[in-house]
């Protein structure tokens, strides 16, 4: 077990290694310099306004280096990346990327996890009935809608909602994170007013969600329930219900559990779509922004963050998996 | 899977979803193709038309902001959008495949390699890394982005390959092959090959889609190619030109249907190919649920044993297979009596229905398996007539099962004490905690387990263990009736004997009666009182141990018995030629004929009646009562006694239809 972890451990410290290492990489492989680019329209720009040209030039050359030898510059980048100091925003300064990040953050984290519960609840226990050949008939018909609109990329929902519900009806608002003029508070008008603003983006997502977990478990539960464990189950005179939630569920659970899991730990990527559709304050957002500003270090700085969590999140799910499922409890 | 000989268009594999997902790829590239030519592709062009126009009769569905026809844009962005997903994909796939080749075929430090680099891509998050890079280029081209969408997804395709390969080379075929002296590249590309070619297919359709998505939600985030009308950038104009705000329905929504409409094709595809890649996965059929193929009767009447003795009467039994080609009988109108105390034991080569026969004593019979006629009396009481209900409260408390696959037949994220307390709990109702742990304890007890096996989960378990608990199981509610389908196929010699002793011993103690399964004719007449033999799904023959043994009526039982090896005499080992004959393709006349020495044209003919000769006694061949009368069997057949040696047990090739 003990041997498992360290390999494990071991793996994600390569896989962020080799990941930041192509981020640091693949600018100097590439030809041109989009940031220089940037920076000398932006002067050019700046001449006649009052802005600080100099103390851009200052950061950037301080970031990048490149008068400095190559084994410097990586150096430097790893030192950056491990404080997570992504330099300033090019768009915005004199604002930090982190600072940036740091805000959008909690906006991401909080409408996506309500919408990957809801629609990681609704799609298991739909994709179990779906599974069991004694739930109702009608249940079978949802099948190929579940297929439609998990085939289909789940931001283009966003596209008809909004149409639907904020064009048409009128009655939810079209995008953005709360009322501008609301004043934050913890109260109860603050939160319906987030809640307004989260409905469609997240409807958008549990949509999609409850399609594609619906399904995974129904196939899992087509497998389990041709088990042998099953069958003896069955010999043994329990109930059909007891069969089908202790031997069925039980067993098609674990790899619905181990999804979850990763789907948390992509939460900062899996919404960059969605919430540039509706101009949800999160980190889809921002990149977006940063793409259509040509902001570089903010475009790194998510990234690397999104790199980070995703890798974390996919060695706690493998470190934790044995908790959850006993057969490999003692570890191979 | 072997490589298909049939015509394509016959392949029973070849699925709804299959047709339907190709043909709305088709149809999407002959839209792209044709489309254009109904209208004018220079109406695609930037100002073209007036901008802001609904859908009319001159502008089938309107216009945009920058002055183009949308269905004319809409018709000519298909053809781009699925050339880059077809650049992703193969290139992902031809990265896959020779990956997954190496890595399947040199193993070693090659794998070890392989596998860590696909590790650490999977582990990337593909939108997040492309973001970057594609940020980083002065233009992007989508060629470009297509080739690093293909370096960056062909982890999955190598995998798949890369398991694939190793498991055809365990196969016995890739075995024969090799064994025939062909070169390891030969059999690559001979036996390998075809089967990989749906595997292929797939994971080509899944870097397509993969490929297709990225670079749309590249062009969606504005990293996209501004002269290159796709649909994605379609989408991203309408976006900046707030198209869903202003109404402009006509503009974002046709782009929408086209991507919807590509990727449902995709997905239809590679669903529709998960049948050739897995042609034994479950599949979901509507069925009865009673695995009867008539609604049991709701009146439960009690017939009258004929035999006061009798606490298990099958009649008639008949179980078939539905299967594409038609009905298959797997159990065929067999009939017999167990006394109480009895032990019965029940031989048959694989796919002679033996175990068919178990689950649907038990009425456990699923689909494709279907109870069609007959009467299974568990004292007088038919099981088949019974409501669910009825017969949920009789398994295990007076019928119990000892299943084939004790490996498989425990819950595996369940410790063995609750598996047992549920079975008790469930007849019983509940008891005190104290009470169930007791019952837990001397059912463990009783099969030679120590108590703490009841903390163990089962895969901390040997065979035989685990073999010994799902015996405590079906012991621990002391049945009249066990029904042992051969409880100790998967365990060693000694173990056999053991558990096997152990199982006597118990049956003795409850006095119950035993059905016995097994095609090991020497274990299974040293733990039998009588025997019955099973053959294609019939009974042929059936009598006392000793009877049958000393005085084997059917020429198969005889063969049976010439084939064990005896302890006191030596004698050449004597072996039986052929092989179980299929039952979708069973002989005429008498299924046993062609590998019968004593065959003759009544055997080829007519199919042989069950006759009684004495008191439980019964055969069905054509040459009783003449049999005695013929030379005997052993100096006609001439065969070798490398063959004749393995015989007895040899597992015939062709799938037996007998339930997993």
């Amino acid at each position: 077990m003990l041997r498992y972890i360290i390999q494990r451990i071991l793996q994600y410290l390569l896989i962020i290694f080799i990941a930041n290492s192509l981020t640091f990489l693949l600018p100097r492989i590439i030809p041109g310099d989009p940031i220089q680019e940037a920076l000398q329209v932006k002067a050019a720009a700046a001449g006649r306004q009052n802005v600080d040209i100099q103390a851009w030039v200052a950061t950037y050359n301080e970031k990048f280096g490149f008068n400095q030898p190559i084994w410097k510059q990586y150096f430097n980048f790893w030192r950056d990346m491990l404080r997570f100091d992504f330099g300033y925003s090019l768009f915005d300064y004199p604002a930090t990327v982190m600072s940036k990040i740091s805000a959008a953050i909690p906006w991401t984290i909080g409408f996506m996890s309500v919408a990957i519960v809801i629609a990681f609840v609704v799609g298991t226990v739909l994709g179990a009935l779906l599974g069991w050949p004694n739930s109702p008939r009608f249940l079978q018909g949802l099948i190929p809608v579940l297929m439609v609109i998990s085939a289909i990329p789940f931001y283009l929902f966003g596209l008809a909602l909004i149409y639907v519900f904020g064009v048409e009806l009128r009655i939810l608002p079209t995008g953005g994170g709360a009322d501008p003029t609301l004043i934050m508070r913890w109260d109860l008008k603050t939160l319906g007013n987030l809640i307004q603003h989260a409905i469609l983006p997240a409807l958008a997502l549990v949509l999609y969600g409850i399609g594609s977990w619906a399904l995974g478990m129904r196939a899992t539960m087509v497998t389990v329930l041709g088990e042998d464990y099953i069958t003896f189950a069955q010999a043994k005179g329990l109930t059909d219900r007891e069969v089908f939630t202790r031997y069925g569920v039980r067993n098609a659970l674990l790899p619905q559990v181990t999804g979850l899991a990763i789907s948390f730990g992509l939460i900062l990527g899996s919404g960059v779509l969605i919430e540039s559709i509706f101009n949800y304050p999160g980190i889809g957002s921002l990149i977006f922004a940063a793409i259509n500003s040509k902001d570089y270090f903010v475009i790194n700085g998510t990234v690397a963050i999104m790199i980070f969590t995703a890798s974390t999140a996919l060695l706690v799910v493998d470190i934790i998996y044995p908790l959850i499922d006993p057969r490999i409890r003692i570890g191979r | 899977m072997a490589p298909l000989k049939r015509s394509w268009f016959k392949d029973p594999r070849i699925n709804p979803s299959l047709i339907f997902g190709a043909a709305l790829l088709v149809f999407m590239i002959l839209a792209g193709t044709f489309g254009p030519m109904l209208s004018n592709e220079k109406l695609a062009r930037v100002g073209a038309v007036e901008p802001n126009l609904p859908p009319g009769a001159k502008n089938l569905l309107g216009t945009d902001s920058q002055g183009r026809d949308v269905f004319t844009t809409t018709v000519m962005a298909i053809p781009p959008t699925l050339r880059v997903g077809a650049i992703a994909g193969i290139i992902s796939v031809v990265i896959g495949l020779a990956l997954g080749l190496i890595a399947g075929f040199f193993g070693g430090w090659a794998d070890w390699l392989i596998r860590t680099f696909s590790d650490v891509l999977m582990a990337i998050p593909a939108l997040a890394f492309m973001i970057l890079v594609v940020a980083r280029m002065n233009r992007p081209n989508i060629v470009s982005v297509a080739i690093i969408v293909g370096f960056l997804t062909w982890s999955g395709t190598a995998r798949g390959i890369r398991s694939m390969v190793l498991s055809i080379r365990e196969r016995s075929y890739t075995a024969v092959a090799r064994a025939n002296g062909e070169s390891e590249l030969e059999v690559l590309f001979r036996e390998v090959m075809p089967n990989l070619l749906p595997l292929m297919l797939a994971s080509f359709i899944g870097a397509v889609t993969m490929g297709i998505y990225t670079i749309m939600a590249l062009e969606v985030l504005g990293l996209g190619n501004n002269v290159i009308p796709t649909l994605g950038m379609m989408i991203f104009w309408s976006q900046r030109f707030s198209a869903v705000l202003r109404g402009m329905w006509w503009w974002w929504s046709p782009p929408i249907v086209a991507i919807a409409l590509i990727f449902i094709g995709l997905y239809l595809l590679s669903s529709g190919l998960d049948r050739f890649i897995n042609p034994n996965i479950p599949h979901m059929r509507r069925r009865s649920r009673h695995g009867l193929a008539v609604e049991p009767a709701s009146a439960n009447t009690i017939v009258p044993p004929t035999d006061p003795q009798a606490v298990l009467q099958v009649k008639n039994l008949r179980v078939v297979y539905d299967t594409p080609n038609g009905q298959v009988k797997a159990v065929d109108d067999v009939s017999f009596t167990l006394s109480s105390g009895e032990r019965m034991g029940l031989i048959g080569e694989s796919g002679s229905g033996k175990t068919t026969m178990a689950t649907a004593v038990m009425r456990l019979s699923r689909p494709p398996a279907r109870i069609v006629a007959g009467q299974i009396l568990l004292n007088g009481q038919d099981l088949l007539a019974m409501s669910d209900a009825e017969l949920r409260k009789l398994r295990l408390k007076e019928i119990a099962l000892m299943p084939q696959a004790a490996m498989n037949s425990l819950n595996p994220v369940v410790r063995v004490g609750p598996q047992i307390k549920d079975a008790i709990v469930a007849h019983l109702g509940r008891l005190s905690p104290k009470e169930l742990d007791d019952r837990v304890v001397t059912a463990l007890t009783k099969v030679g387990l120590r108590p703490e096996v009841a903390k163990r989960f089962p895969h901390q378990l040997s065979g035989g263990m685990k073999q010994r608990v799902a015996m405590a199981i079906a012991i621990v509610l002391s049945p009249k009736v066990i029904i042992a389908d051969e409880p100790t196929s998967a365990l060693d010699v000694v173990v056999q004997q053991q558990v096997m002793e152990t199982l006597g011993a118990l049956q003795r103690e409850l006095g119950a009666a035993a059905l016995l399964i097994g095609h090991d004719m020497g274990l299974i007449a040293q733990f039998s009182d009588s025997i019955g033999v099973l053959y294609a799904g019939k009974l042929v023959e059936r009598g006392n141990v000793q009877d049958v043994l000393q005085n084997p009526f059917h020429p198969y039982t005889r063969m049976l018995i010439d084939s064990l090896p005896g302890l006191e005499e030596k004698k050449d080992l004597v072996g039986i030629p052929g092989l179980t004959p299929s039952l979708t393709d069973l002989p005429s006349g008498c299924a046993f004929h062609p590998r019968c020495p004593l065959a003759h044209d009544r055997c080829r003919n007519e199919r042989p009646i069950l006759q009684s000769p004495s008191q439980g006694r019964q055969v069905a061949c054509h040459l009783y009562p003449t049999h005695s009368q013929l030379p005997p069997i052993i100096e006609s057949d001439g065969l070798t006694p490398a063959v004749a040696a393995t015989a007895p047990t040899v597992r015939p090739a062709p799938a037996p239809k007998e339930a997993a």
